[in-house]
């Protein structure tokens, strides 16, 4: 499958002129609130008429201004999840689900229904009321309720940010699941950074309107011209690995491609592909491999770039075997070290320095 | 807030002299509206006495006399309401005379043959159509109803046509459905038939067929306007209105 | 207390089926109304508002006058239904439901505007993305959510019906067995002198019905309420 949108739309205090092709697995409209992300995603769904645009999934057009076409929601067969879940109060989990079975095209036998009740963990709810339900289990029943649609296309806006902490980390799991085994593309709108190293295969940055980055997940959030516009504080790379062992101390170690990570224990079984975000500022370089230190993570590297920034800090890029990561010093460091492309140096990474939320399973991107 | 209250201490003092100026209060039957308005306008003009006069259906009106209503003059449209009045002590002792008399007709929608139809006769002669109705008032409630249902039964026409009879609630609504054709015939009162270019006048009832009509009038509040408008009303002025009207009039002129 | 005469339960009898069928036959037209209303917008919304209000601003007895002009077997609309379907209102059972129908319809629309408005339109967008087209988003989520307030409005509206005089008098007149509703018959009890205790009864009656009535709508409404928040 693919999405290709290109629309501009004049919305009060937002000036919207956005295009970007949206390829296979998770895609996701990255942005500070108020940025036109959803009001991307509403014109994809087909609740909102942009000015001008044209919209094609998998080959249909949606949405074509310039010639007048323009499919109704109800036709456009793609699945929106709705920050606040939006499921049918009147009815039953149950009935919430089979809702849009009605109207999906070949109806599917139980199997489907099978499989998404066990993927997202909800079988148990079936015959609760939605008010009855904790809003993580909310959320779950509305991506069953969205997918067992059988949709082209999953569009999720903001599915977590209506939950705390607990919740979202009980979803997150759902979520990758969902990536890796629904082969149903998804189109994710977020503006927490966290999320999306978790989730995105690809990441499409707006600010103000404008599409400011885009390009799959890891190449974005590596990127250190990047960063200004996802948040120096937020700013951080994602690194893919294979759970390697569980040890006895509580820490559980992950197969880079030039070292060793660890970790606080990790609820992946072993051998499982894992996803690592690392803080660009929880990463301390030195020149030499140092000794004697309490973090536990050394990372052999060489610098690919220096980027500096209007502050007193500077983001460092650096390669160490296969992976990408980030580190962010003061200038006064950078200067001192002398970094810059071809630096050989050591990144240090305390191990919990590293969130669990920080820590997601995943292909290789 | 203050403000509107202001506002509305304004208004009921703007309306309360003309309140008090209403030297004389009559309640009258509603069947009287339009000569009444007129002779009280003359009136007023003659002795220099403010009238104020509410009509309404008889028993409305004394109901609310009853209740205490600050009628001085009660001008009734039968005589029973008069009676449970004055059982009742409530109008002024010798003040009562039988002022009006009307009789009752039958009303069509086309106009009439050019011979007047005589009753009970010619009855079978009318075209009601398939399921035509004949307007009346309530037939055991509302006066004209009461005396029209008395004169078909002492026709003996009761029985054959009580089936078609539709009751109106008061005896204006029975002529608006002649008026509009709605029912092709209808039993109103000659004043009323007299006042509406709509309806044709197609037989009188005779007059020992029913009860006699009669309009009673009586002081309530033994004042010196009561009494005043209850001359009046048999002053040659007022009988000439009440004639050209079409009642008939049973006190002698004074 | 003596029972009630035939002609008095008749009147009863006649009056609940009045009743019935003017709000059976209100419904469809008060849910669309107030749908219009609280939905959709157009040219000529508040006039279309306006219109829905006007029985309840015109005495009932200029709305009977007009309904006469209309429906009546003279009135242009009358006139064609009579022709076309054997439709007949004046002087029929038929015609107090109309005027019934007419007055209560206010009443009506209001209640199941005040329940439409109610409802988070999200939800019907989110049905929307499910695949479900305009009507099907009607049946199955905004009738369902709406349906307190439907009840209530019906149940106002049958109320309003069995207590209805003024424009069905006018429009139907008083035919025993035929128009004569409860409020004809009390009415005609209270013109003669005397009448009162016979009147009472009947008001007692009224009372007693409209009561239950208002009971019922309040279960039936507490329930409905219930059953779409989910509890």
């Amino acid at each position: 499958m693919s999405l290709s949108v290109a629309l501009a739309h004049r919305l009060p205090g937002l000036d919207l002129d956005i295009a970007f092709e949206a390829p296979p697995g998770v895609t996701t409209l990255f942005g500070r609130s108020g940025a036109g992300k959803t009001t991307v995603v509403n014109a994809v769904a087909g609740l909102l008429r942009p000015d001008r645009g044209r919209i094609v999934a998998e080959g249909e057009v949606l949405c074509d201004t310039e010639s007048g076409i323009w499919l109704p929601p109800h036709r456009r067969r793609l699945g929106y999840v709705f920050q606040e879940g939006r499921l049918f109060p009147h009815l039953s989990v149950r009935q919430n689900l089979t809702y849009g079975r009605w109207f999906a095209p070949g109806r599917r036998d139980g199997d489907d229904f099978a499989r998404i009740l066990d993927l997202l963990g909800i079988e148990p709810l079936l015959t609760r009321r939605p008010a009855a339900l904790s809003g993580g289990e909310k959320q779950r029943v509305a991506i069953g309720r969205a997918l067992l649609s059988r949709p082209r296309l999953l569009l999720m806006d903001e599915p977590l940010a209506a939950l705390d902490e607990a919740r979202k980390a009980e979803i997150l799991p759902y979520l990758e699941r969902l990536r890796d085994e629904a082969r149903v593309p998804i189109l994710h709108v977020s503006h927490a950074l966290a999320e999306v190293a978790r989730l995105a295969t690809t990441v499409v940055a707006i600010q103000d309107g404008r599409v400011i980055r885009t390009g799959p997940a890891a190449e974005v959030l590596a990127d250190p011209e990047a960063v200004p516009a996802l948040g120096v504080r937020e700013a951080g790379a994602v690194l893919t690995g294979r759970l390697a062992a569980h040890h006895d101390d509580g820490l559980s170690e992950i197969a880079l491609t030039a070292a060793p990570l660890f970790l606080p224990r990790i609820a992946a079984s072993v051998g499982a592909q894992v996803r690592v975000r690392i803080a660009a500022q929880d990463v301390m370089l030195a020149l030499e491999a140092p000794r004697s230190i309490s973090a536990l993570n050394i990372l052999p590297a060489t610098v690919i770039a220096v980027r500096q920034g209007q502050g007193p800090g500077v983001v460092v890029q650096l390669r160490s075997g296969e992976d990408v990561f980030l580190a962010r010093v003061t200038r006064r460091s950078a200067d001192a070290m002398n970094l810059g492309p071809g630096t050989p140096c050591f990144g240090i990474v305390k191990s919990v320095a590293v969130a669990q939320s920080d820590v997601g399973r995943g292909r290789q991107p | 807030m203050s403000r509107r209250l202001i506002r509305l201490a304004c208004l009921l003092l703007a309306l309360a002299p003309t309140l008090a100026r209403a030297d004389v209060t009559v309640f009258a039957a509603a069947s009287l509206k339009t000569a009444l308005d007129r002779i009280a306008a003359d009136f007023t003009a003659a002795e220099g006495i403010d009238t104020t006069i509410s009509f309404a259906g008889s028993s409305t009106l004394a109901r609310q006399i009853e209740q205490g209503a600050p009628a001085d003059v009660f001008l009734s449209a039968n005589t029973a309401w008069m009676d449970e009045l004055e059982e009742k002590g409530l109008i002024v002792a010798g003040t009562r005379t039988d002022l009006l008399g009307n009789s009752i007709v039958l009303a069509g929608h086309d106009p009439a043959p050019a011979t007047p139809l005589s009753l009970p006769r010619d009855w079978a002669t009318l075209d009601f159509g398939s399921d035509g109705r004949l307007a009346m008032a309530m037939v055991d409630s509302v006066p004209a109803g009461i005396y029209g249902k008395q004169a078909l039964t002492s026709l003996g026409l009761w029985e054959q046509v009580q089936d078609r009879v539709a009751q109106a609630d008061n005896v204006r609504a029975a002529l608006a459905l002649v008026s509009l054709g709605e029912a092709p015939f209808g039993i109103v009162y000659a004043t009323d038939a007299k006042a509406d270019p709509n309806v044709h006048l197609w037989a009188t009832f005779p007059t020992d067929s029913h009860d006699p009509i009669v309009y009673p009038a009586a002081a309530t509040r033994d004042t010196a306007e009561a009494r005043a408008f209850l001359a009046f009303l048999n002053g040659p002025a007022a009988r000439a209105v009440f004639e050209a009207a079409g009642f008939t009039l049973l006190a002698p002129p004074e | 207390m003596t029972p009630l005469t035939p002609q008095e339960l008749d009147a009863i009898a006649l009056s609940l089926k009045v009743a019935f069928w003017a709000t059976l036959f209100s419904l469809p037209p008060g849910i669309l109304a107030a749908h219009a209303l609280a939905r959709w917008q157009f040219p000529g919304r508040q006039l279309l508002n306006g219109l829905v209000h006007l029985p309840l601003i015109l005495p009932p007895v200029v709305t009977g006058y007009l309904l006469l002009l209309t429906f009546g077997t003279r009135g242009p609309v009358g006139a064609f239904l009579q022709e076309t379907f054997g439709l007949v209102f004046a002087f029929r059972w038929t015609g107090a439901a109309l005027a019934a129908a007419i007055m209560a319809f206010p009443l009506m629309v209001r209640a199941i505007r005040l329940s439409i408005e109610a409802i988070d339109p999200k939800l019907e967008e989110a049905a929307g993305t499910l695949g479900a087209s305009r009507p099907w988003v009607f049946a199955t989520i905004t009738l369902p959510m709406m349906l307190p307030g439907v009840i209530a409005g019906a149940i106002l509206a049958f109320a309003k019906a069995m207590g209805e005089f003024g424009a069905t008098i006018t429009f139907v007149s008083n035919i025993p067995g035929q128009t004569q509703t409860l409020p004809s018959a009390i009415y005609a009890l209270l013109q003669v002198p005397g009448g009162e205790a016979a009147a009472l009864r009947l008001v007692l009656v009224s009372v007693v019905i409209a009561m239950a009535a208002l009971l019922l709508s309040e279960w039936l409404s507490v329930r409905a309420a219930r059953r779409v928040a989910g509890r």
